[in-house]
């Protein structure tokens, strides 16, 4: 289906992939008013945006890559609350239905979990009155914050640590944990490292392997109806929404993973999944919240995986150098830094 | 003989005049009778299958009276276009396009808008509540239209003939 709403734009906007990828997937969920908005949206702010953000009687707010930013009616950065625009109700309702493709009640379960994926992978964080039966989330009701996550494909966002994580000997792939603050960039990393081994890294002789992703979060590929929205490669196959320890063990089980890659452990049920991905022989690529190796150290969980020496390789991830800079890869069979 | 022949054309010409007339009045609740069976088989799509908007119109237009097709067709086409607008306002746009064709009065019109006004907007539990709102409406509509038609179809039916009759008696 073509969905023209690039209406304004010089060539040079519409040209640049980012500003493409949100007019074709951000503008159709916007209500016509914010749409204008973003149309007119100078191009430099528009290839930073990370995040657009709706609440209700609120001023609308652009998420940038260092810090968000208040907008006028007329599509002009601004610091002042006065001259911003205002979400009215009618905009938040709208967005509401559109983000839903007018069907709110077919994703009462992605509600429930606080987001919906839309098309191209991105994800709309859901904020309201929520309704609870039995302890449990029912679900979301008078929906007034809505939190447009822009998820970036950086395809090569691998290129600079694949070398450090593939052995140039035996070929293989390490066990890699990968380190980072919130909103660093440790998904895209790990999208692109999946995408890379599944469709193999020539320049580094390494041919494509399975891949199996555990996507709970629906982050890394980005599910709509199951089916991946992001490029995580050809031999990859992907569990959505499912619990990592679970998951994990689906994959050994009937799907012949020679890698397993999963966002955010930490629980206790992770770890023994993971030592039994170990057991099978399958290499393991997961993520973790943290600055550093200390800080990893300090979680329990974490701390027990790190003392069983499963993983090979860490690496750090800041945005000291810029989002998604690598601050350092860790060789953790032999304790030293292999960038510094 | 001349005579007779127009007698006749006359009154076959007032009969069916009458006849049409009592057959609009005979077509409302028919109308709004397969709008409702159609409804119901968009709620089954939405609570059952949890299909959405767009292909859940496309669905009940093909398994609804072709008659009322048109509508559902015409609201998944407004959907489809993402000019962003909601479910409420393309159904809305819909009926609007769909009433000048059909034999609904103001009344039943403004039963199917102000349904629309929740269409999608809300949780299975809510819709489903609308949507049986919405048709219980339409049965008391439809009861109403009955009756409406029984009396006036019959007085249409014989005022039709006996008009005929009258202009024959006048001009014989």
């Amino acid at each position: 289906m073509a969905v023209d709403v690039n209406t304004g734009g010089t060539c040079s906007k519409a040209c640049h992939p980012i500003v493409g990828m949100i007019s074709r997937d951000i503008l159709p969920v916007l209500p016509n008013r914010i749409r204008e908005i973003i149309t007119e949206l100078p191009g430099e702010i528009l290839e930073q945006i990370e995040e657009i953000r709706l609440r209700q009687n609120k001023p609308l707010l652009l998420g940038l890559a260092r810090q968000d930013t208040m907008v006028t009616a007329l599509g002009h950065p601004t610091g002042v609350t006065e001259f911003s625009y205002v979400v009215t109700e009618k905009d938040m309702g709208r967005a509401v239905q559109l983000v839903s493709g007018s069907s709110v009640y077919a994703f009462e379960e992605e509600i429930k979990n606080g987001f919906i994926t839309i098309k191209g992978g991105h994800r709309v964080g859901i904020s309201g009155k929520v309704l609870v039966d039995r302890g449990k989330v029912k679900t979301i009701r008078n929906i007034t914050g809505l939190n447009i996550r822009i998820a970036r494909e950086v395809t090569g966002a691998a290129d600079r640590v694949l070398p450090y994580l593939i052995d140039p000997v035996t070929r293989e792939f390490h066990h890699t944990l990968i380190v980072s603050p919130p909103r660093c960039g440790k998904t895209t990393l790990l999208r692109d490292i999946v995408r890379q081994l599944s469709n193999g890294v020539p320049c580094l002789d390494f041919r494509g392997c399975t891949v199996g992703v555990v996507d709970e979060r629906s982050e890394i590929a980005g599910c709509l109806n199951g089916e991946p929205q992001k490029d995580i490669g050809m031999r990859t196959d992907v569990l959505d929404g499912c619990p990592k320890a679970e998951g994990m063990m689906m994959l050994i089980r009937a799907m012949g993973p020679q890698v397993i890659a999963a966002d955010e452990i930490g629980r206790q049920e992770d770890a023994a999944a993971m030592e039994e991905a170990l057991n099978a022989g399958i290499k393991v690529l997961t993520t973790a919240h943290g600055r550093d190796r200390e800080e990893i150290s300090l979680r329990p969980v974490l701390r027990y995986i790190m003392e069983q020496g499963i993983f090979e390789r860490m690496v750090i991830l800041g945005r000291s150098k810029g989002v998604g800079a690598v601050e350092d890869i860790i060789d953790l069979a032999g304790n030293k830094s292999l960038v510094r | 003989m001349i005579k007779l022949i127009g007698v006749f054309l006359t009154l076959a010409a007032c009969g069916n005049m009458g006849l049409t007339w009592a057959r609009v009045y005979e077509k409302r609740p028919q109308q709004l009778t397969s709008v409702e069976a159609a409804l119901q088989l968009l709620e089954t799509e939405i609570i059952y299958a949890a299909t959405p908007l767009p292909e859940a119109m496309e669905q009940v237009a093909l398994k609804c009276d072709p008659e009322t097709a048109g509508l559902f067709k015409n609201t998944a086409r407004e959907l489809n276009k993402m000019e962003g607008i909601t479910a409420g306002e393309a159904w809305g746009r819909a009926v609007d396009a769909f009433f000048p064709g059909t034999a609904w009065n103001e009344r039943d019109a403004h039963i199917l808008k102000r349904f629309g006004a929740s269409l999608g907007a809300s949780d299975r539990e809510d819709q489903a509540k609308h949507l049986q709102m919405a048709r219980s409406q339409l049965k008391l509509a439809t009861h109403q239209a009955e009756a409406i038609s029984r009396k006036n179809s019959t007085v249409f039916k014989y005022l039709g003939f006996l008009g005929g009759l009258l202009l024959v008696l006048i001009l014989y």
